[in-house]
């Protein structure tokens, strides 16, 4: 303490000397205050199930955390909520930027990722978080899209051509490259295949709107030659036939694709074989 | 999730998924994981393993494409034949009027049938599927009889639509 007197003491005369600067920042200092955000709480009400008690039935827990200490998204009130409050709380998320399709969830009656659905910041209104309607819980909010990545897989998502160019890369037209814009994008997240009605009560045989949409993103594409084989798979009542044109696909697709036209394109182009 | 996925694929695929499916959900019966297992309502509905693809029903056009083609050129076809019927029903040859008659059974039969497809699929429903089915056709047979019966023996449909109409 007394070397620190001491120290004021041989500096005090080099800081009189820039006297009028010190001074202006110093006042300046002197009122800014931090302010404080107000504490604005919200409540979330998330889905939880834990597989380690299966007897429990899945129930809603409350959580209240103050939005003004949370990121916008509502993953970031997910993690905040697992860092702060229940590291039990079990989701899904990798990349927060709505490219991995992971954190794809209920949120307030519509699947969406969690990492681009703003909060509401309306605080008296409750958020409800729910996993993908209809399918199989792992635990919380992770559902079992096994047999999602299945259908996937049964389509043959690949390029498929016995005559590939000898001496260089397959050619395509503007024209044909443009037929796969808004299919390509789509990132499996699966909100709009549990978005859909058919896919609730028939998903052992119906493909639904993500898989149909792969589908028909490898049948447009003016390079795969398999284009017959791949709609002659699709020739029965219950693998496509099952869409009813409903329209939940298009309505709750986090990148703002449309499964119901690619799937009415194929059935079109079924027709017309 | 990962190291479930592992697990079920380095293990026998048959006994890993029911294993596996067991842990999560042991309130409900399980007894599917081939195809010729009958599907159990909330059981598991996978076949094979979890890196197999699903299979596809073999292909018939008359179930896909010609089947949904048809429907929709019914169903649109109804619209002028509706009008066509009611414009040419007070002559002596009411031919239009038995035609919008069959075209409503089928429009309406096919309707009911994607019903029970939907929600009463024999796969699922083993014995109320059929039924269903059955009860609809016989329903379907039975209108038939009865609209030809009416257009025939009575005033016929677009007459007495038109006599409600004005009633």
């Amino acid at each position: 303490m007394q070397s620190l007197v001491a120290r004021q003491a041989v500096l005090r005369p080099s800081a009189l000397k820039s006297s009028a600067r010190t001074f202006a920042t110093s006042s300046v200092r002197a009122q800014a205050v931090p302010t404080e955000k107000p504490v604005l709480k919200k409540e979330f009400k998330i889905y939880r199930w834990n597989p380690d008690e299966p007897a429990a039935k899945p129930k809603l827990q409350t959580y209240s955390i103050d939005l003004n200490q949370c990121g916008p998204m509502i993953l970031d009130a997910l993690i905040k909520i697992k860092n702060e409050i229940d590291p039990t709380l079990t989701f899904r998320r990798s990349c927060r930027e709505g490219i991995c399709g992971s954190c794809a969830m209920n949120i307030n009656g519509q699947n969406t990722l969690a990492c681009l659905c703003r909060i509401d910041r309306n605080a008296s209104k409750d958020t409800k978080i729910y996993p993908l309607p209809h399918m199989y819980i792992v635990k919380d909010l992770v559902p079992d899209l096994t047999q999602f990545y299945k259908q996937y897989k049964s389509i043959e998502p690949y390029l498929q051509n016995d005559n590939p160019p000898a001496d260089r890369e397959f050619l395509q037209s503007q024209e044909d490259r443009r037929k796969l814009d808004g299919m390509y994008e789509c990132i499996l997240c699966a909100c709009c295949s549990t978005s859909c009605p058919s896919y609730w009560w028939n998903q052992d045989e119906y493909l639904g709107p993500a898989t149909l949409m792969a589908a028909y993103r490898w049948m447009a594409d003016s390079r795969d030659a398999y284009g017959a084989k791949r709609k002659e798979k699709l020739q029965n009542e219950l693998s496509l036939y099952r869409c009813h044109t409903i329209f939940n696909c298009a309505r709750t697709c986090p990148k703002g694709l449309n499964p119901a036209a690619a799937i009415a394109k194929i059935k079109l182009e079924l027709a017309a074989d | 999730m990962s190291s479930a996925l592992a697990a079920r694929s380095a293990l026998n695929a048959r006994l890993a998924s029911t294993f596996t499916r067991r842990s999560l959900r042991p309130l409900v019966v399980h007894a599917r994981s081939v195809s010729d297992d009958a599907y159990v309502p909330g059981g598991p509905i996978y076949r094979g393993t979890v890196n197999d693809p699903t299979t596809f029903p073999p292909p018939s056009k008359s179930h896909g494409s010609y089947h949904w083609a048809f429907e929709r050129l019914l169903s649109a076809g109804l619209v002028p034949l509706t009008v066509a019927a009611f414009a040419t029903s007070s002559s002596s040859y009411p031919l239009l009027d038995g035609l919008l008659g069959v075209s409503l059974v089928m429009h309406s039969h096919i309707g009911f049938d994607s019903v029970v497809v939907d929600y009463l699929h024999p796969r699922k429903f083993p014995v109320l599927g059929r039924i269903m089915t059955w009860t609809l056709r016989a329903t379907t047979v039975g209108v038939l009889v009865g609209v030809y019966q009416f257009n025939t023996n009575d005033i016929g449909l677009t007459e007495l639509i038109a006599k409600v109409w004005h009633a």
